[in-house]
């Protein structure tokens, strides 16, 4: 009860300080959002091509909003006085990963607002399959980035490593994400796509914890 | 409940890849008492409270913080000890009030103790207010604040006194008596001898990551200590 309620809190502490500041949503939001437009001018704006506009800006910005949120939360001291508190610390990587959750769930939305937008992109019955693609998927894409940000934190120009680490990683929620994006817009079959995505989300949620406790040991 | 003195090293070291930055350390704190750690920059005063805090593990040796150890029972000692940085460790977008309520949450302590701390800080006039608008003596009072509300057993002060005027280091002082009546301990790390020898009752004295001398605080002087 007491880990939940820490989680709870950690998580709420997050959102508060980005629902007042703003400085990793705009700045990761504004990028997606000029990746879409570029992409959109370059490559053609024909709704067939959204899905795969869509979740290429979303990583791009994930990577984004997850180097802020870590470079935050290394100001004034606040990670090393969070990782004193007592209980366990696999409590803040679950903290963390709420908080991102819905964080990346908001930058999905701007997302998939531009594409409506832009590419006249037309929902649909798919929309119940898009939603479940985008919670699964950045149930992943938190539980990776949360997992990385441990490791960004301890090394010297770790800021660097977060693109080269989390694009590669997440390449399965990408590819899954477009295909069932796809198959959302057509009402086609989503075929192994979802299983995909649970099987990542299982790993890292399974392996995300324990990890992350073990990296921010000095 | 403690178990055992506050405080135990036993032959501490720490290495950063090839630089040692600590070796060989080895003290007691028993209950009730200060121990102050003097010595110049880099000598390794804040990585042995480090290591005491759990926020760094030891390459060499063991310590025991009420009786627990600081890398096998890492959780259990963070329960026991509070570790008062040099760093601030508060949130710029959330109040005072809210930065006090967040630590109460995580230590399970209740808010009633961070509206306390909040009043004793001297804090009440400005806790609606950002914390990033307020001075760094205010922050240094809402980081004593945050230690002092989780009632620790183990104080681990490093430079406590840094940006507080006088009201705010006999914020230091009181926080520093409370938990030696309550028999626990304090280790504190400072370039204030002045301010910081009434405090202590023992004095270690390191050089280059190794223990010099250890002595009763009464006898040392503040130039010995350089």
């Amino acid at each position: 009860m007491r880990a939940l309620r820490r989680v709870w809190t950690l998580a709420a502490k997050d959102l508060r300080v980005e629902g007042r500041s703003l400085e990793a949503l705009v700045p990761s939001g504004s990028f997606g959002l000029l990746v879409v437009l570029v992409l959109g001018l370059t490559q053609g704006t024909e709704p067939d091509r959204a899905p795969a506009v869509l979740w290429v800006a979303l990583a791009l910005a994930a990577v984004l909003l997850v180097e802020r949120t870590t470079e935050r939360e290394g100001e004034e001291g606040t990670l090393e006085a969070l990782l004193l508190y007592p209980g366990s610390r696999e409590d803040l990587f679950w903290g963390r990963w709420l908080a991102l959750v819905v964080l990346l769930l908001a930058l999905g939305l701007v997302m998939g607002a531009a594409q409506v937008v832009l590419f006249g992109v037309r929902l649909g019955l798919g929309w119940p399959q898009l939603v479940a693609t985008g919670l699964l998927a950045a149930c992943g894409l938190a539980a990776v980035g949360v997992l990385l940000s441990a490791l960004m934190v301890n090394v010297r120009g770790g800021h660097l490593l977060m693109p080269l680490l989390l694009l590669p990683t997440g390449l399965p929620v990408l590819l899954a994400g477009i295909r069932l994006t796809e198959a959302a817009l057509t009402s086609g079959a989503p075929g192994p796509w979802i299983g995909v995505l649970v099987v990542f989300d299982a790993l890292f949620l399974l392996v995300g914890p324990p990890l992350f406790a073990a990296v921010v040991e000095g | 409940m403690l178990t055992g003195p506050p405080v135990v090293a036993e032959g501490l070291g720490r290495r950063f890849g090839r630089v040692v930055a600590l070796r060989g350390v080895s003290f007691v704190v028993p209950a009730g008492s200060c121990l102050l750690l003097a010595g110049p920059n880099g000598a390794g005063k804040t990585t042995l409270l480090r290591i005491l805090a759990t926020a760094l593990r030891p390459t060499e040796g063991r310590a025991r913080v009420c009786g627990r150890d600081v890398v096998r029972e890492a959780d259990r000692v963070r329960e026991v000890c509070a570790y008062l940085g040099s760093s601030s460790g508060v949130y710029g977008a959330l109040s005072g009030r809210e930065n006090l309520h967040f630590a109460a949450d995580m230590a399970g302590r209740p808010r009633a103790a961070a509206d306390r701390w909040l009043e004793r800080v001297g804090l009440v006039p400005v806790a609606h207010r950002p914390a990033a608008t307020y001075s760094l003596g205010m922050r240094r009072r809402l980081s004593l604040a945050r230690v002092g509300l989780l009632e620790p057993a183990v104080l681990l002060a490093d430079e406590p006194f840094v940006g507080l005027d006088e009201a705010g280091v006999g914020l230091v002082r009181e926080l520093v008596d409370e938990v030696r009546r309550r028999g626990g301990g304090v280790v504190l790390a400072t370039h204030d001898w002045d301010r910081a020898q009434p405090l202590g009752d023992r004095v270690l004295l390191l050089r280059d990551g190794r223990p010099q001398t250890e002595g009763a605080c009464a006898a040392a002087s503040a130039g010995g200590l350089r």
